[in-house]
């Protein structure tokens, strides 16, 4: 794993456990946000606005049901802001 | 005055009854003291609430002191799960109602959770969060870069919606904007909705926070009046039921509200005068109260230091009681609380009953104004709390 | 004392029409309230439509309040229920001297007020603000102004239930009526178009980028709106009595709260509430011959709405129409408008449409909108829906008088 991609997961990782109220190291790579952190449709908005608003990038609605974990949540990222990790 | 002078037999009292409401707990955050029986301690040594807020907020205050919570954290009390997106309006008026809940022998159940409700007064809800949301629209690179997560904190019903989903309360649901009378007219509101059967208990009660937003608002506006009283926070709840139905379960309630009026007249210095007018107020309630002028052995005022509204109030006050009856300013321990005022006013009367057997079924009234020329009245009747009641 | 309450004056300050001849004609019109966002700089936002009352001229509607000294929702609140007591036609000194008040629901209070104080904040400091906007920030003054507009002493109680208050606001005043608490009532709601609500929705996902379009499946959402709207109540007796024309009857309401989630709607607590509305109006679903729809325009709530029609009525439920395809949400006005249009059809007997309807949902196959054209009908009992944030659920029932 790069530095670049460990360091964007840990910030994702820091965003993702805020808006779920839980501490970063209980967000796992491919743990549920809905089935192990309650997470609902206004925390995945809550998720995807403040990754909009660090990175300055836009990201479009339609990617929500992806973001379903923190890898998917990277990749949609990754994707979004041109990340070559 | 004698305080057992007026019992359940007294004439007229029959009529009232099927519209009195029992309070059978209540709860109470503030500066001063955290809970019913620590605001019962703290208030009966005459302790203040006044506290140091310097950096409290990234804002600069316009004073030093308020009676505020610099350390208040929700967290501390309910937990980090599920709060940390409170306003703080929000997390003083949950506050309230769960210790509201601790105190009274009543709980929820899935068999009345459909019954049971909450009436909430505010000013307008989380001024700061409003505030703090609108702000993020004109600053940053994007207008709509706002938190969704925050967005409900910026409707007024926040607490009153909140407070339902923590408690799973299903039952009627309501926020009163009602300023400096929030805290009558949220009784009133719940009054009607008990007396009409819509729901069998309700958590009543207001809240107000303490924010660079309201203490400034507070200064421009007030900072002339020499006497005035600190900007405060906090939040004051209770469980009401109807009295009759209480009872008849053989249940002891610490208060009944006998009468709430309330009106409308000029703001100050303008017609009708609201001074009279609340006077008026005051003699409806108690005729409706079925309880005489003499009766009333304590008057909790929402005096503030703000001349124009303390004297309506003192006008409404000696034309009605007359100039004797003993005033209790809860605003001294409390600060000035805005909406919450007039539900600390009747904590603090309460307060005054918990652990004072010599002063059960005594009468006392809360009286409150508002600068848009609103006044409103409760009549109250308490009785102690033996120890080991309730929570014991 | 239990008497019956009905409703003899109707003000409506809206986006298509100020005053109830207009706001009737209008509605039967399918006419389109939506407009650019003039009371704020939009630039910036990708949506930029609303429902705003851009002829809105308190001071040829008011004549008691000194309109400076006012907040823009207090004025259409002040200015809806003046209206509303013309309408009524009663005495104003009859009225300022009897027990009357009002009750005046809202969302977002004096939102211009506090956007003006957090610019002022943002560009000059907290401690410049403006002292006579910070004194106009309290939300009860809405309900103020309605009664010093009016000369009226009794109660004034502004319910801020979010977007369903109007409907408590108006189940309060039945309330004050029928015990005898009061003997006219005033009841409404108000609230003004303001750049932070556009921008919640607009994050949220449920702002619309330029129609609102109901029930329809590829509908996207609300578009915010303004104004106010208020009706004038009194006792049966008191409207026969002075031989005032009756446009309906308020037969009940029913309030509940989902206590489960601020924003997401709840049908099967949105149903339970249809069912106490029934209870306490003495009706059974069958006796429901048009219901005002709640119809928001987002996926969620009309679907959500829907669902719980279809739990209490049945596949055959009668029409249920949104009345926000042509005002946008008026948040804290939209049930009182919601009242408004359910008079006029009992009195006028005609449906209002859905407009800017075009795709039938398959999801929604037991509803009929009423689609972009007023129906001819003579509903006898009416259902209003209001849901709010909050899970503040309310629902009214008017009638026709019997």
């Amino acid at each position: 794993m790069s530095e670049a991609r460990e360091k964007h997961l840990d910030e994702l990782r820091e965003i993702v456990a805020e808006v779920l109220e839980v501490e970063p190291e209980e967000i796992t790579e491919t743990g549920s946000f809905v089935e192990e952190h309650e997470a609902d449709s206004l925390r995945a908005i809550e998720i995807l606005a403040r990754i909009e608003k660090k990175y300055k990038i836009d990201i479009p609605q339609s990617e929500l049901p992806q973001m379903e974990n923190l890898k998917a949540v990277y990749d949609v990222v990754a994707h979004q802001a041109g990340w070559q990790d | 005055m004698n305080a057992t002078a007026i019992t359940p037999d007294t004439p007229g009292h029959q009529d009232v009854r099927e519209n009195t409401l029992a309070i059978t707990g209540w709860g109470v955050v503030t500066s001063l003291a955290i809970g019913a029986d620590e605001f019962t301690t703290a208030i009966g040594e005459g302790r203040s609430g006044l506290r140091e807020v310097t950096g409290m907020f990234d804002e600069e205050l316009p004073e030093h002191e308020a009676f505020a919570m610099p350390d208040f954290k929700v967290r501390d009390h309910l937990g980090r799960k599920g709060t940390s997106f409170f306003d703080r309006s929000t997390s003083l008026g949950l506050l309230g109602c769960t210790l509201a809940l601790d105190d009274t022998d009543l709980t929820v159940t899935d068999d009345n959770r459909d019954r049971f409700g909450i009436v909430l007064g505010t000013t307008a809800g989380s001024i700061k969060a409003t505030s703090d949301y609108s702000r993020e629209t004109l600053e940053g690179d994007k207008p709509f870069r706002v938190n969704p997560v925050l967005f409900p904190n910026t409707v007024m019903n926040c607490a009153a919606g909140q407070s339902a989903i923590w408690l799973g309360l299903k039952g009627v649901n309501a926020t009163v904007a009602g300023g400096r009378l929030a805290g009558l007219s949220a009784l009133r509101y719940a009054r009607n909705q008990i007396r009409r059967g819509y729901a069998d208990a309700l958590l009543v009660g207001s809240a107000e926070e303490f924010s660079p937003h309201t203490a400034w608002f507070s200064h421009r506006q007030h900072s002339a009046e020499e006497g005035r009283v600190k900007v405060g926070e906090g939040s004051a709840v209770f469980v009401v039921e109807n009295a009759e139905a209480v009872r008849a379960q053989g249940r002891t309630p610490d208060a009944e509200v006998l009468a709430v009026e309330v009106g409308s007249y000029g703001a100050p210095g303008r017609e009708p005068d609201a001074g009279a007018g609340l006077a008026d107020r005051i003699g409806r309630a108690l005729r409706r109260a079925a309880v005489e002028p003499s009766q009333v052995r304590a008057v909790a005022t929402g005096e503030s230091g703000i001349a124009r509204l303390d004297d309506i109030e003192r006008r409404g006050v000696d034309s009605a009681l007359g100039g004797e009856v003993w005033r209790v300013r809860a605003s001294e321990w409390v600060g000035e609380c805005q909406s919450a005022s007039g539900s600390l006013q009747l904590a603090a009367l309460l307060a005054g009953h918990r652990g004072h057997p010599e002063l059960d079924g005594a009468v006392s009234v809360v009286t409150s104004v508002s600068p848009d020329g609103g006044v409103g009245v409760a009549v109250v009747r308490g009785w102690h709390r033996a120890r080991g009641d309730h929570r014991g | 004392m239990n008497r019956r309450v009905v409703i003899t004056g109707l003000g409506p300050v809206s986006s298509i029409g100020t005053g109830v001849t207009a706001f009737g004609q209008a509605l039967r019109a399918g006419t389109s309230g939506i407009s650019a966002i003039s009371s704020f700089d939009s630039s910036g936002f990708p949506h930029y439509m609303a429902g705003e009352v851009l002829d809105f001229d308190p001071k040829a509607l008011l004549r008691t309040l000194a309109t400076s000294e006012w907040g823009r929702t207090s004025l259409f609140a002040a200015a809806a229920a003046r209206l509303a007591v013309e309408d009524a036609g009663i005495d104003e000194k009859v009225l300022a001297g009897a027990a009357a008040g009002s009750s005046i629901g809202t969302t977002s209070g004096e939102s211009q007020v506090i956007e003006a104080l957090t610019a002022e904040w943002v560009h000059s400091g907290l401690d410049q603000i403006t002292p006579a906007y910070a004194a106009q920030v309290p939300a009860s003054r809405l309900a103020a102004a309605v009664n010093q507009e009016l000369g009226l002493t009794g109660e004034a109680v502004t319910l801020s239930t979010a977007c369903s208050a109007s409907n408590y606001a108006l189940g309060y005043a039945y309330d004050q009526i029928v015990t005898g608490d009061a003997d006219y009532m005033i009841a409404g709601g108000a609230d003004s178009v303001c750049r932070w609500a556009h921008a919640g929705f607009y994050r949220l996902g449920a702002l619309t980028e330029k129609v609102c379009s109901p029930f329809d499946k590829d509908r996207s959402g609300i578009l915010t709106g303004e104004g106010g709207a208020a009706l004038f109540l009194e006792s049966l007796e008191s409207a026969t009595e002075r031989g005032a024309h009756i446009y309906a009857e308020v037969l009940g309401y029913g309030l509940n709260c989902d206590a489960n989630h601020m924003v997401a709607p709840d049908p099967v607590s949105i149903a339970e509430c249809m069912r106490r509305a029934h209870h306490n109006a003495g009706i059974a679903p069958a006796d429901v011959d048009y219901i005002c729809a709640h119809g928001t325009g987002t996926p969620a709530n009309d679907a959500m709405e829907a669902q719980a029609v279809v739990e209490v009525f049945g596949t055959r439920p009668p029409p249920i129409s949104s009345i926000k395809s042509m005002l946008g949400h008026t948040m804290g006005a939209a049930s009182g408008f919601g009242a408004i249009a359910s008079a006029l059809a009992i009195d006028e007997g005609f449906l209002p449409p859905t407009t800017n309807y075009r795709t039938p949902d398959p999801e929604l196959p037991a509803i009929d909108p009423v689609p972009n054209e007023s129906r001819p009908a003579q509903p006898k009992v009416v259902q209003n829906n209001g849901f709010a944030f909050g899970g503040n659920n309310a629902i009214t029932i008017l009638g026709r008088v019997a």
